[in-house]
């Protein structure tokens, strides 16, 4: 029914406790994988993953049509930082994007960038993105992500 | 300066069975690329994750429901935007008592995004929901219900690689 797509997101820093970093991807077959890691009080990586059903697949793709982030590029976005930095990687019919850009503090830096509509396009899609996976793997395996 | 990002140590993620194929062959396909992330000075950020868990599968490998660590959830989309916690709470606590929800919003309107996660202690209440309200009103709009996850990848892989 959909074609198929991936897609991944980063978001990370390396500090005094390490490299602190969330990620997480859906892959075309239906993996989740989600990595939490941070060495904050001697905190040990989350990694988890699971397979999801098409129709969430199907879900997350309108997402993502729907947010038209395919439309846009970071061209102009802050780069990537000491403070952080973004990735987000989509693969869907004949388009790749790979973007990188550094962490977003509020919709004020959004509002004061040069892309200030495409970059609030990324701020919307990656908060859509990870409260979805948030309720996925905190329903599934009975934990609090972050 | 230990804390700036040192992009030369980190390996590439994991290399681990036809999955990562399945990634790649579709990143061939691709005829537009855009953005700096394949930029040839940065790299990715992967960490060398190697092993992740999951929870156990149980016996039998076909690609059925996949139980939760609590239970069985489904999936519902379509969800009116204005439709509440206990719209949904009403229509599916008939099929047994609902032991977890999640809703959320969109983060730019703050309607609802338009799917729900609904979970049942038993498999038969979820089935017995899945079954009668997959295609089902809510504030007039036909929701689709079904399970959230699967015991393994999905079947139709070769069909729908290529079209």
């Amino acid at each position: 029914m959909s074609a198929d797509f991936y897609i991944r997101y980063y978001v990370g820093h390396k500090g005094k406790f390490g490299h602190e970093f969330l990620e997480f991807e859906f892959r075309p077959d239906g993996k989740l994988r989600y990595a939490n890691n941070s060495n904050y009080k001697n905190d040990t990586m989350i990694r988890k993953e699971v397979y999801v059903h098409n129709c969430v697949m199907d879900e997350l793709k309108r997402i993502i049509v729907d947010s038209e982030i395919m439309q846009e590029d970071d061209a102009l976005w802050p780069p990537s930082d000491r403070i952080g930095r973004q990735e987000l990687e989509i693969v869907i019919n004949d388009e790749h994007i790979s973007f990188a850009t550094s962490k977003t503090g509020s919709l004020v830096d959004v509002s004061q960038s040069k892309d200030p509509d495409g970059l609030r396009c990324f701020y919307y899609l990656v908060q859509d993105l990870k409260c979805l996976v948030f309720s996925l793997i905190g329903m599934h395996f009975k934990i609090k992500p972050i | 300066m230990a804390d700036v990002l040192d992009i030369n140590d980190v390996g590439d993620i994991d290399v681990e069975e036809e999955g990562d194929q399945s990634v790649s062959r579709l990143k061939d396909k691709v005829v537009k690329r855009k953005g700096r992330g394949f930029g040839g000075g940065e790299s990715r950020q992967h960490e060398k994750v190697r092993a992740y868990e999951s929870v156990d599968h149980g016996d039998g490998d076909d690609p059925g429901p996949q139980k939760s660590v609590e239970g069985w959830i489904l999936f519902v989309t379509s969800v009116h935007e204005e439709a509440t916690e206990d719209d949904l709470n009403e229509k599916f606590s008939e099929f047994g008592q609902i032991k977890n929800i999640s809703i959320n919003l969109d983060r730019r309107t703050g309607f609802l995004k338009g799917y729900a996660l609904i979970e049942f202690g038993s498999y038969e209440e979820a089935a017995a929901a899945r079954e009668a309200l997959n295609g089902s009103t809510l504030l007039g709009q036909p929701v689709g219900v079904d399970w959230c996850f699967v015991k393994g990848a999905k079947k139709s892989k070769r069909k729908s690689r290529r079209h």
